[in-house]
């Protein structure tokens, strides 16, 4: 997993690259964990190269919308492959998440 | 048509789940099973690996943790064997996806990812083991 993180206009723009899974979780939710505590309450993940994620990742997306929602934040997703979509879709989580095709969608909304 | 087997033990330690995955991908290029497929498959055995190594052991022990493989015609299976404590996850409760996020428990979704990805799930007890047999027809 390789994360980068860059300000665009409101939102910090978090794009991950690689896999989110049991053994790199943690790390994933200290980086969201720090940007949100650094003040910033809109977020967009984007996942573009994003090509795995298990039960423990799909947790830190969970965590950080609800911790953004009740600070009056925004959190965005964007550009997800086909196979992590259909993951979103078997948990529920695409109703529970705003997911866009592109990262200027993500941003403009 | 020939019945593909492949048996492999690995240590009860989150640190195993690497080698296990490239080993997986490995299978499903020998094995000619469908990419899209073989994410899925990487992730059930994430799910159910890391239950047993989380919650099924009391001890610091190392122990080791049986998984077999083994594709029959348009069937593919996967067997994991543990000698932790009594667990059947055939009997856990789905998480309510319908929930709204306040509402939406944190956790719980391992199992339910499993149940859903694969076609069947059955669960027995067997001389102090565990047997989870996970089928996914293709």
């Amino acid at each position: 997993m390789d994360i980068k993180n860059e300000k665009v206009g409101d939102f910090v723009v978090v794009r991950i690259d690689g896999r989110i899974d049991t053994t790199n979780y943690t790390e994933f939710e200290k980086i969201i964990a720090d940007v949100i505590d650094g003040g910033e309450k809109k977020l967009v993940l984007d996942c573009k190269n994003l090509n795995y994620i298990s039960s423990s990742g799909l947790r830190v997306f969970l965590i950080t919308q609800k911790r953004l929602m009740g600070a009056g934040g925004k959190l965005h997703l964007c550009s997800m492959q086909p196979s992590i979509k259909e993951i979103f879709d078997i948990s529920g989580f695409s109703t529970i998440f705003k997911i866009y095709d592109s990262e200027a969608e993500a941003l403009s909304n | 048509m020939e019945i593909k087997h492949k048996h492999l033990s690995v240590e009860n330690k989150i640190d195993e789940l690497p080698a296990l995955a490239a080993m997986l991908e490995q299978l499903t290029d020998e094995w000619n099973l469908n990419p899209g497929l073989a994410m899925n498959l990487n992730l059930v055995i994430e799910e159910a690996i890391t239950n047993v190594v989380f919650y099924a052991y009391d001890d610091k022990q190392t122990h080791f943790i049986d998984i077999d493989f083994e594709l029959d015609g348009n069937e593919f299976s996967i067997m994991i064997k543990d000698d932790g404590k009594p667990f059947d996850p055939t009997q856990k409760t789905d998480p309510d996806i319908s929930l709204s996020v306040d509402d939406r428990q944190i956790g719980g979704l391992g199992i339910f990812l499993i149940r859903k990805i694969m076609d069947k799930v059955s669960y027995r007890r067997e001389n102090k083991k565990n047997i989870l047999t996970l089928v996914k027809t293709l």
